[in-house]
């Protein structure tokens, strides 16, 4: 399932983050290649949000080195903007912009960042918007639609600055369980068309059959890094093993 | 320019003599004010149109027009009408004090029952439910569910209308009353010094407000002693 | 009725003097509420202080105070200005219409300045992080996200804030503005016709904060029609 491309997108080499005195990341070393699928699982304040939310700094990690897209992450601004226009997130609470409508929501970023033209950008948006099997809510705003249908929106605006990596901040933990499958289903579909991705999730059965690699944090720690069959049958830490039973017991 | 010092030491007794009258009133016009604003509320909310719709036309018409208006009609307006002159109310609409009083009580009766409204439609709908389930009457319900609820929930915006209803006391030197305005405005007219009295007399009137906004602030956390969350 | 014959051009251009003030110190007032919220909510602390001085001193002094101490003082310093050009001048009138919009600006500019600061809080910060997200740099995402947001929040209190305005502008009547209390009064005068003249400016006022109120409610719907549509 993954790429015969071998260069590595995103780099990162002994990074620390601290909250104050906490520390949220301790020493994390991680690269991930094009096209790869990485699914990031461990209990809360483990750190796996924190360590996606560096990869587009909008958290700024305190040691370490982080190399994203040939980009290295520093605190030149400048350079801040271009790496997020080349890496796309969704958010658990999916963040949609309620002023707007849909078309709007989608056309918004690549009309002020890449100064597309308003009709391009309208064409891309309903591409996008048909990709996420929702064209027809096009000219809706965000607080008539469904929790699943918000979040597929949400992923069409993400794609819509063509991005090379797909960031997802547990995509499905805020929607009622009838809606997950419809955002899970889109999520593989990109999956196959290639798109480089990092999902911090607890969908345990859309790692076995999506991730090529499957990684368990757990306080700030990378503990475990697999690909699926050998995390979940064989999960040699005993704090995996003690997760997974946790997790996948009911 | 010079800060007259020794003026302000000499003012500043003279302005205090009129305190009594700022803050008579302040609390004639605040109790007369709340009463009026019960009134007002349960005439609103009584669901009967002839007392809500009155009502609404009160409160618009006093929280639509200038408080210094109010107070011109009532004090050099209405004696211009003949059958107040010769009415029983006529000894204390003549006096500056009475129409001052009349004025700050029917203006602060309108916003504070607008505020007392907003503090009752705040009280969760379940908890009235649970009264009425528990079988308490409509009117014990008001009064032992809904009302102490709503009396917390405005307490912010009622300690707002006191201050404000503080400031409109000075308001009463226009029409003559010797408040602490009327006295400050007296000794500016003898001795051209703005500066230095104004002043003087504001930095009291920031004194008062930091007292009212300490009390209400006690009040406050006294009241929200049971709903202050402790999980 | 009759008794205003004759003076219906005087009030008309007497309220043309109410708009113009109200344009004046709404404008002044939008600016003096950002400039304290940015002061406010700005890292540096003496900035802060005297933002919070100014709301302080602002909201607790009666704005007859405020007025008076700004039109006297303004006098005094413009006077104290030209006598050092030319020390034959006696006294410089400061314009009251200057003085008095500048006034009532700095005491609603002092609740504006909570009402932005509490509009800017109140934004969600999660649709802030979209907007960094997709890549939008920090002016961007505060013209077409954070704006957006912001306006629709103060709006209600705003409204508020604007109907204290209008309402306010009577007072500059005492600093000798000719607007619609000094033509009363004058016609008050010839007439004898206090109440009559008084209740004509109550009404004038009536209907500016009628239109205010209207205008508000449009500019509601408009700032909620993507919510109105919810399922």
């Amino acid at each position: 399932m993954s790429d015969s491309n071998q260069t590595t997108i995103i780099q990162l080499e002994n990074v620390d983050k601290f909250f104050g005195d906490f520390q949220a990341l301790k020493n994390i070393s991680l690269s991930v290649k094009k096209g790869e699928k990485i699914v990031v699982c461990g209990p809360s304040g483990s750190g796996k949000s924190t360590l996606i939310r560096c990869i587009n700094r909008l958290e700024e990690h305190n040691n370490g080195k982080i190399v994203v897209n040939g980009h290295e992450l520093t605190s030149d601004v400048a350079d801040i903007d271009a790496v997020r226009s080349e890496v796309g997130m969704v958010f658990q609470n999916f963040n949609l912009f309620p002023h707007l409508t849909i078309i709007k929501n989608l056309m918004l970023a690549p009309r002020k960042v890449r100064k597309v033209s308003k009709s391009e950008a309208h064409d891309t948006a309903m591409k996008y918007l048909e990709r996420v099997k929702i064209p027809e809510q096009a000219d809706k705003y965000p607080s008539q639609l469904s929790g699943g249908q918000q979040q597929r929106v949400a992923i069409a605006r993400a794609l819509c600055m063509n991005p090379e990596i797909m960031l997802f901040d547990e995509p499905t933990s805020a929607l009622d369980p009838e809606m997950i499958s419809e955002v899970l289903d889109v999520m593989t579909d990109l999956a196959r068309d290639g798109m480089t991705m990092i999902v911090v999730t607890h969908e345990m059965g859309f790692a076995r059959s999506v991730a090529d690699n499957v990684i368990f944090m757990d306080e700030g720690e990378i503990v475990e890094s697999n690909p699926p069959e050998e995390f979940f049958n064989n999960p040699k830490n005993e704090r995996t093993k003690l997760f997974l039973s946790q997790i996948l017991s009911h | 320019m010079s800060f007259d010092l020794a003026l302000i030491a000499n003012s500043i007794p003279k302005i205090l003599l009129g305190i009594g009258l700022t803050f008579e009133l302040l609390f004639l016009s605040l109790f007369l004010g709340t009463v009026l604003a019960i009134s007002l509320l349960l005439m609103r909310i009584s669901g009967r149109w002839y007392l809500s719709a009155p009502t609404m036309v009160y409160i618009y018409i006093f929280r639509g027009t200038p408080i210094l208006v109010q107070i011109f009609i009532i004090y050099y307006g209405l004696p211009q009408l003949e059958f107040i002159r010769e009415s029983f109310f006529w000894p204390i609409l003549r006096e500056p004090f009475g129409c001052a009083i009349i004025a700050l009580t029917l203006n602060t009766g309108a916003y504070v029952s607008e505020i007392f409204r907003g503090g009752v439609l705040g009280v969760d709908r379940g908890l009235k439910e649970a009264g009425a389930a528990l079988g308490l009457s409509v009117t014990h319900r008001f009064i032992y569910i809904t009302s102490p609820i709503a009396i917390r929930l405005c307490l912010p915006a009622y300690s707002n209308d006191v201050i404000s209803l503080m400031k409109s006391t000075a308001l009463a030197s226009t029409i003559t009353l010797l408040d602490m305005m009327g006295i400050a405005r007296t000794i500016v007219a003898e001795t051209y010094a703005p500066y230095e009295i104004f002043l003087s007399v504001m930095v009291i009137y920031l004194i008062i407000t930091w007292v009212i906004q300490r009390l209400f602030g006690w009040i406050e956390r006294r009241m929200s002693r049971h709903v202050r969350s402790e999980a | 009725m009759d008794a205003i014959d004759g003076w219906w051009d005087d009030f008309f251009w007497g309220s043309l003097v109410v708009v113009e003030l109200f344009v004046v110190a709404l404008f002044l007032t939008v600016l003096f509420g950002l400039l304290g919220a940015a002061a406010k909510l700005s890292g540096n602390g003496l900035a802060k202080t005297i933002a919070n001085a100014y709301t302080i001193v602002f909201r607790g002094t009666p704005e007859i105070l405020v007025l008076l101490l700004f039109y006297f003082g303004s006098a005094i310093a413009l006077t104290a200005i030209a006598q050092i050009f030319d020390p034959e001048i006696k006294f410089v009138d400061f314009p009251p219409f200057w003085a008095g919009s500048f006034a009532i600006a700095l005491i609603i500019g002092s609740y504006a300045t909570e009402t932005f600061r509490g509009a800017f809080l109140g934004v969600d910060p999660g649709q802030v992080e979209a907007a960094r997200a997709l890549g939008l740099s920090n002016i961007k995402t505060f013209m077409y996200v954070r704006i957006p947001a912001m306006w629709r929040l103060a709006l209600p209190p705003f409204g508020n804030h604007m109907l204290s305005l209008i309402k306010d502008t009577a007072l500059v009547a005492i600093i000798g503005l000719e607007e619609t209390l000094f033509v009363a009064e004058q016609a008050i005068g010839y007439t004898a016709k206090p109440f009559t003249m008084y209740i004509l400016v109550g009404v004038i006022y009536l209907g500016f904060s009628t239109i205010i109120t209207l205008s508000v409610m449009v500019l509601e719907k408009y700032a909620n029609k993507h919510l109105e549509v919810a399922r």
